[in-house]
């Protein structure tokens, strides 16, 4: 029997559902999906209601209320008998191409955790001149970059919208809580390829607090409907938007022939970094370990997932050994964690006869290919150079031979460069986390950690709750512990933790 | 009338708050001591830093900061803010989001405890106080 899942949230005491067309599309599985034909009026009154609501009900709030609603809805969401989490389990795989395995941990269990209450961050603004050198915030530490150029201000926006990417799970449900955090009513544009979640947290928050929830409007449609994005830019006090080169352009030239602040999180590249004080005999297969989760997690498709690992020559193991290590990882952790129907298999071949070729051609390089090409590991020593990824696991490991030339490597891409995946100890990783800052990057993480952020760490040199209201120019670098050894032990805890158990699950418990 | 900040406003804080049964409920599980520091702007010409000592509900002890004196939570900013949150203009959670406010200590504690702050300014607000400038 066929399901059809809506796409879409408003207040429905509104009773504009009755005067709309809908399109149904099948995606397979028996699913299909629901969407509105939305239209300028249509928008018109949806602003006016979610301004409405936010006048006479979300500013009636205490803090302590929104985040106890906040709390309520993300406790549902970590319960896996939840009814909503069951729906977007057996519906996701489909729209999106991941793995429930993939939803599961990732989507469920880790991101929508970082907004459990007591994990919001609660500050909006930090003061850059308290920050000018790395300093605590969190469980890590933070470094502010720049000179304050305060661009736009506004700390009581009334409509925050966004335009969301469909790369990865939650960013909708990041967002309508942001905008509660600081009183805004919310309008959310969420992707085509991947239009489910947002009605599906919102209608979550509306089994909570329905007045909370009609402060915001899911609407789900096409980019190339150029005329309503640009109505809602209109009537919007800021847009925060995530997407690639195409968006960047399109919402870009659209904020400023509206002069509606922009918060742009574009095209990123990442990568990881492991230094030779962690290639002994004891760590280095750990570290290995660590850095297949890392590619494997989202399929590398999030803009924080790691497109190449530099490997710091000089260790017990070398840049080459580690690179056949993490291909007997990637077995393991890819038969835990598999990929789900959007498999990339051509990116994955393509990368694998480009790069059998070269070896056959007597080129520093030696690939390590997956059997039935689910991953693929490549050592590389040809070139020095960034290469970008064909991604869906596909990894280089380029020797290097001290850590600190990295900065000048990636350098020519600075203002894409986002996260950086750590093993180096802790008396190295300042020093090389100040010269990546100043190359460009945001985000210097754990290994393996590489796509789970931390609620209080900055998004692209940026906080999102202040980024909401103020428009600063200085750029925040984070590393998100205050110690490398522990941070690593843990990693490698729930590493293991999610593989094994995934495995022992699946009866297929030996590593090989 | 009293003015804000004087240490006769502080002590008059410390005798509402052990009288507000809602407070003592709220902040029943709260341990921990802080600096309320009010930094100069508008009327106000120097800093002033408020010391209070909270335990299970109770104020133990609330007074003028001494020198240097050390607490697990700091909550600073500027006179005009204070004043916002006193005359209850401003809910100082809001301000603490909006950066008018900052905090030094673990704001997940804060964050838990966030009914008990709301209890700490609902008094405040109900003593009458006048202002600098």
């Amino acid at each position: 029997m066929t399901r059809t899942i809506d796409c879409y949230f408003w207040n429905p005491d509104l009773g504009i559902d009755e005067t709309l067309e809908f399109t149904y599309e099948d995606i397979g599985n028996d699913i299909e999906l629901k969407k509105p034909v939305l239209t300028i009026q249509v928008l018109g009154k949806l602003l006016d209601d979610i301004k409405k609501i936010r006048r006479e009900y979300l500013l009636s709030l205490d803090i302590p209320d929104i985040l106890d609603t906040i709390g309520r809805v993300t406790n549902l969401w970590m319960d896996p008998e939840y009814k909503g989490r069951k729906l977007a389990l057996e519906v996701l795989p489909t729209v999106t191409g991941f793995s429930v395995e993939m939803l599961e941990y990732w989507g469920f269990d880790y991101f929508l955790s970082t907004m459990k209450k007591e994990n919001l961050p609660l500050f909006g603004k930090l003061h850059p001149h308290e920050y000018r050198e790395f300093s605590k915030l969190g469980d890590g530490l933070v470094k502010a970059y720049g000179i304050p150029n305060i661009i736009h201000s506004k700390f009581q926006p009334e409509i925050i919208g966004h335009v969301c990417a469909g790369n990865i799970l939650g960013i909708a449900a990041f967002e309508m809580i942001m905008d509660k955090l600081v009183d805004a009513a919310t309008w959310i544009k969420v992707p085509t390829e991947e239009p489910v979640f947002g009605a599906l947290y919102a209608k979550s928050i509306e089994e909570i607090d329905p007045r909370f929830a009609y402060s915001i409007a899911v609407l789900p449609f096409g980019s190339d409907q150029k005329h309503l994005q640009e109505f809602l830019f209109c009537h919007s006090d800021i847009v925060r938007a995530t997407g690639g080169e195409l968006t960047r352009k399109n919402l870009t030239e659209l904020a400023e022939k509206h002069k509606v602040p922009l918060a742009g999180h574009w095209h990123k590249f990442s990568f990881i970094t492991i230094a030779k004080e962690y290639l002994d005999n004891t760590r280095a297969r750990g570290i290995a370990e660590l850095a297949s989760l890392d590619v494997c997690a989202w399929d590398q498709q999030g803009c924080f997932s790691p497109q190449e690992i530099f490997v710091e020559t000089g260790g017990e193991v070398s840049p080459l050994d580690f690179a056949r290590m993490l291909a007997e990882e990637m077995e393991t952790t890819t038969r835990a964690l598999p990929k789900g129907t959007n498999s990339g298999k051509i990116q994955v071949l393509d990368g694998y006869y480009q790069y059998l070729t070269k070896e056959m051609m007597g080129e520093p390089v030696k690939i390590f290919p997956s059997k039935d090409h689910q991953w693929l590991v490549i050592y590389d020593q040809s070139s020095m150079n960034f290469d970008p990824s064909p991604l869906f696991r596909v990894i280089r490991v380029k020797p290097v031979a001290d850590i600190m030339e990295i900065p000048r490597i990636v350098k020519p891409i600075g203002r894409f460069l986002q996260t950086v995946g750590v093993a180096i100890p802790n008396h190295r990783l300042i020093p090389f986390a100040d010269a990546m800052g100043k190359a460009g990057a945001s985000n210097i993480r754990t290994v393996s950690s590489m796509t789970l952020q931390k609620s209080w760490e900055p998004w692209d040199g940026r906080f999102p709750l202040h980024e909401l209201m103020e428009h600063d120019s200085i750029h925040w670098v984070s590393i998100d512990t205050r110690n490398i050894d522990n941070e690593i032990q843990f990693a490698l805890e729930r590493k293991r933790l999610i593989v094994d158990q995934r495995l022992a699950r699946d009866g297929t418990s030996e590593r090989k | 009338m009293v003015r804000f900040p004087s240490e006769e406003w502080i002590t008059l804080f410390k005798e509402a708050l052990n009288k507000n049964a809602a407070y003592k409920e709220a902040a029943k599980d709260w341990e921990g001591d802080f600096l309320f520091v009010i930094t100069p702007d508008e009327g106000l010409k120097k800093e002033t830093v408020y010391y209070v000592d909270l335990w299970h509900g109770m104020c133990r002890e609330a007074r003028l900061a001494k020198h240097n004196e050390k607490a697990a939570f700091v909550f600073k900013g500027p006179y005009s803010n204070w004043k916002k949150v006193i005359t209850g203009e401003l809910d100082p959670l809001r301000g603490l989001i909006r950066g008018m406010f900052t905090i030094d200590g673990d704001s997940k504690i804060i964050l838990d405890q966030a009914k008990a702050a709301q209890e700490l300014v609902n008094t405040a607000r109900k003593i009458p106080a006048d202002f600098e400038g």
